[in-house]
């Protein structure tokens, strides 16, 4: 079948949509909520087209092709929308970007500098309540926040949510959802609990924005990094060198991994396979390798650089941190070394 | 204009507690009838040919939507959509106030029609007394032999059940409806595909109004020539209107579609009290439009070219001396609450149009703030996920072009 974008013919499937021809033939629509394999929700309602057969605006997200389509994903209506509902996202959102954990790795952030957004029209969202506070519906425009950081491994703060759902269709323990109504909205646990799940990370690694990031206390990480007595080791996890340099692309960056490590600080870098246990490689760091080079374990700080951010829960004797790839991509920015 | 009331009929003359009373006066004959004489194929052919049409608001044919499930096989099911919640709106509650078994009279035939042999009655969370009533009614329907296994000692069978919502406005919506009855979270699903296709647990389901089932057991009675002789050729039968505001006589009227505004106002409702001047009026609810003096004569039908929708019936009628910035405080409160957070313009963009309405009652609206509501209105009216973002939009724009509450 052939359906015609911006007055050019393409060659499509059916069962496709059109956001996903585009995405294939390199055509740009914003969008924040529809990813890789998650159902389409059509919330954020950034992909907007137009098309031949209707006069309203309709989101590419979910609009399926068909015999005769006509799309079109440039127009003054389409970029009035997005820039409307981008503006009205903005002012909701925490601004923080300079001390934010995800600056240069967000998308919000990307499309507001694409769409050249800025709190001109909206007044932001003051700051953060509590649910259990009352709000003056018509004198505070304070947002509803959870901030939780409680659980071992995923830091939670809602004032930068963008409402995208990823998270919640993301979640195989289903831990997510939608709490209170309307403008109050917030993503969160039943009952306002503290998250607990086996923490697989997939959450962490769907968020567009800093709302779910990964758990760790990284002035003290920089410190031991930075720290000449201290010998750092990194065990590298299966993949990881992949994952990390997709994360560098989304800086529009190429580093090999080996040399970003080192220039980060670590003195040895253990890469192991698929097949290794990691727990004994890591025990024998500050057992075996720590008696044979005759150093004190105590001067050993041990990293596991992995995607199993679950394991963070396992910090201990022989485990000192446990940093995802997003988390080596965000010291490389932060340590400026590239 | 004929005098004909077919939901009202009986209103004050039966007691609502009990069956007898509504049998003494004729009713569920319509059922008997249905059961004896007829089948679903010509019922359902007698319904869309009179015209009927969905009394929700949206005015869809009620024939078409039963017969797109009726012409499916398997499970399906019947919903009595009695979430009304819009502001200003108690016709539905009114019609079980006044008369239960009417309505269930038509529940049973829509379900006996489409080959149901499970309805719902979705009720608003805060209709408690009502769903009292509605539990007498169904009791008291089953000891009749009008529910249950083998009706009237025929082959249908046919079990009602009450589902009270949260008192969400959104669940009035059929999507919303179905996912609230399935234990979601109440707020709209992607259509296609329609509930009728697959609806409650993936089944065809058919929603209709209640006001729109009650008129069932009549028109199979009287016949859809009858039927489509009174009111708007467009979108025959009567209306329940609820004249509300400033107006001699408020409460529940029915009257013919096709019915002027005026007529309603000061034939019905008596005009306005003493010393009051007429303003404007609101129909539809909080999500209708404004309507002026010099367009009182519009007549009231569903269809589409009818410049003023009917929405749910409710008429608001303000005079000069209301503050219009209360007014639109509270239209605007309303949808900042009932929005359901889902799409990102519907969510921000009431939350936003609320807290503009706080400041233009302060008087501290800037020119930034009337900028940013012509962005607001513009992304709620043309980019939310289901019309509930139109609906906020819609007073608050009409006050602004017809009221001029922002200057010329």
């Amino acid at each position: 079948m052939q359906i015609k974008i911006n007055n050019k013919k393409y060659e499509v499937e059916e069962g496709e949509t059109v956001l996903d021809v585009c995405r294939r033939e390199g055509i740009r629509i914003p969008t924040l909520c529809a990813f890789e394999g998650l159902p389409r929700e059509a919330v954020c309602r950034l992909c907007l087209v137009e098309i031949t057969l209707t006069d309203k605006l309709v989101t590419s997200c979910t609009l399926k092709v068909c015999e005769k389509l006509e799309v079109t994903t440039e127009s003054e209506r389409i970029e009035k929308a997005r820039r409307i509902n981008l503006e009205l996202l903005w002012a909701d959102h925490a601004g923080k970007c300079a001390t934010c954990k995800r600056n240069r790795m967000c998308e919000l952030q990307k499309l507001a500098e694409e769409y050249k957004i800025e709190n001109f029209h909206f007044v932001p969202r003051k700051g953060e309540i509590t649910s259990s506070e009352e709000l003056n519906l018509t004198k505070d425009n304070w947002s509803r926040v959870v901030v939780e950081n409680e659980n071992p491994c995923v830091s939670r703060n809602s004032e930068f949510c963008v409402e995208c759902r990823r998270c919640i269709n993301i979640c195989p323990e289903k831990k997510f959802g939608f709490n209170h109504r309307a403008g109050d909205v917030v993503v969160g646990t039943p009952y306002g609990e503290v998250l607990d799940c086996g923490f697989c990370g997939e959450c962490v690694r769907a968020c567009p924005v800093a709302a779910l990031t990964d758990q760790n206390d990284f002035s003290k990480i920089i410190e031991s990094l930075d720290d000449i007595k201290k010998m750092a080791v990194a065990v590298v996890d299966a993949g990881m060198e992949e994952k990390i340099s997709k994360q560098f692309s989304k800086m529009d960056r190429r580093e090999k991994l080996e040399d970003i490590l080192s220039k980060l600080g670590f003195e040895k870098i253990i890469n192991i396979s698929e097949k290794d246990a990691e727990d004994e490689v890591i025990k024998k760091i500050k057992t075996d390798y720590a008696r044979k080079e005759k150093i004190n374990p105590e001067d050993i700080v041990v990293f596991f650089i992995s995607s199993k951010i679950s394991k963070k829960a396992e910090k201990g004797k022989y485990l000192n941190y446990v940093l995802s790839e997003r988390e080596v991509v965000r010291l490389v920015r932060d340590k400026k070394i590239i | 204009m004929s005098n004909t009331k077919i939901i009202t009929n009986n209103w004050g003359k039966i007691d609502p507690d009990k069956i007898e009373s509504y049998i003494a006066v004729g009713g569920y004959s319509a059922l008997k009838k249905f059961i004896r004489d007829l089948d679903a194929q010509t019922v359902l052919a007698e319904i869309k040919k009179s015209g009927l049409c969905g009394r929700g608001g949206a005015g869809f044919s009620t024939g078409d939507k039963l017969s797109l499930v009726a012409t499916q096989g398997g499970e399906k099911y019947f919903i009595c959509n009695l979430d009304e919640s819009e502001p200003g709106t108690h016709k539905d509650r009114s019609i079980v106030d006044n008369n239960p078994h009417v309505l269930l009279e038509g529940i049973i035939l829509s379900s006996l029609i489409i080959g149901a042999k499970k309805a719902f009655i979705y009720i608003n969370g805060h209709y408690e007394k009502q769903k009292e009533i509605l539990e007498m009614a169904l009791e008291q329907a089953e000891k009749n032999e009008f529910l249950g296994r083998g009706i009237i000692g025929s082959c249908y069978d046919l079990e009602v059940e009450i589902f009270q919502g949260a008192g969400a406005y959104v669940c009035g919506e059929e999507t919303a409806l179905i996912n609230s009855m399935e234990g979601n979270r109440g707020e709209p699903k992607l259509r296609p595909p329609y509930p009728t296709g697959s609806g409650l647990w993936g089944k065809p389901t058919c929603v209709n109004n209640a006001e729109t089932v009650s008129n069932i057991p009549w028109i199979i009675l009287n016949g859809a020539d009858a039927y489509s002789k009174i009111g708007a050729p467009c979108s025959p039968g009567t209306k329940l209107y609820i004249l509300g505001g400033s107006i001699r006589n408020p409460g529940v009227v029915e009257a013919p579609t096709g019915i002027t505004i005026r007529e309603l106002i000061f034939n019905f409702g008596g005009g306005l009290p003493r010393g009051k001047e007429f303003w404007f009026t609101q129909i539809g609810g909080a999500s209708g439009h404004l309507v002026l003096e010099s367009e009182l004569d519009t007549p009231l039908t569903f269809s589409r070219e009818c410049p003023v929708s009917l929405g749910s019936g409710a008429i608001l009628v303000v005079d000069r001396s209301v503050n219009i910035y209360d007014l639109i405080l509270s239209w605007t409160g309303f949808f900042r609450r009932e929005s359901c957070g889902k799409c990102l313009s519907c969510r921000e963009g009431t939350f936003r149009l609320h807290e503009i309405a706080g400041r233009l009652q302060d008087g501290e609206i800037s020119d930034r703030d009337k900028e940013s509501l012509k962005d607001i209105l513009w992304t709620l009216n043309n980019t939310t996920f289901c019309p509930l973002g139109k609906f906020a939009a819609t007073a608050m724009g009409d006050a602004i072009l017809k009221l001029k509450i922002l200057g010329d």
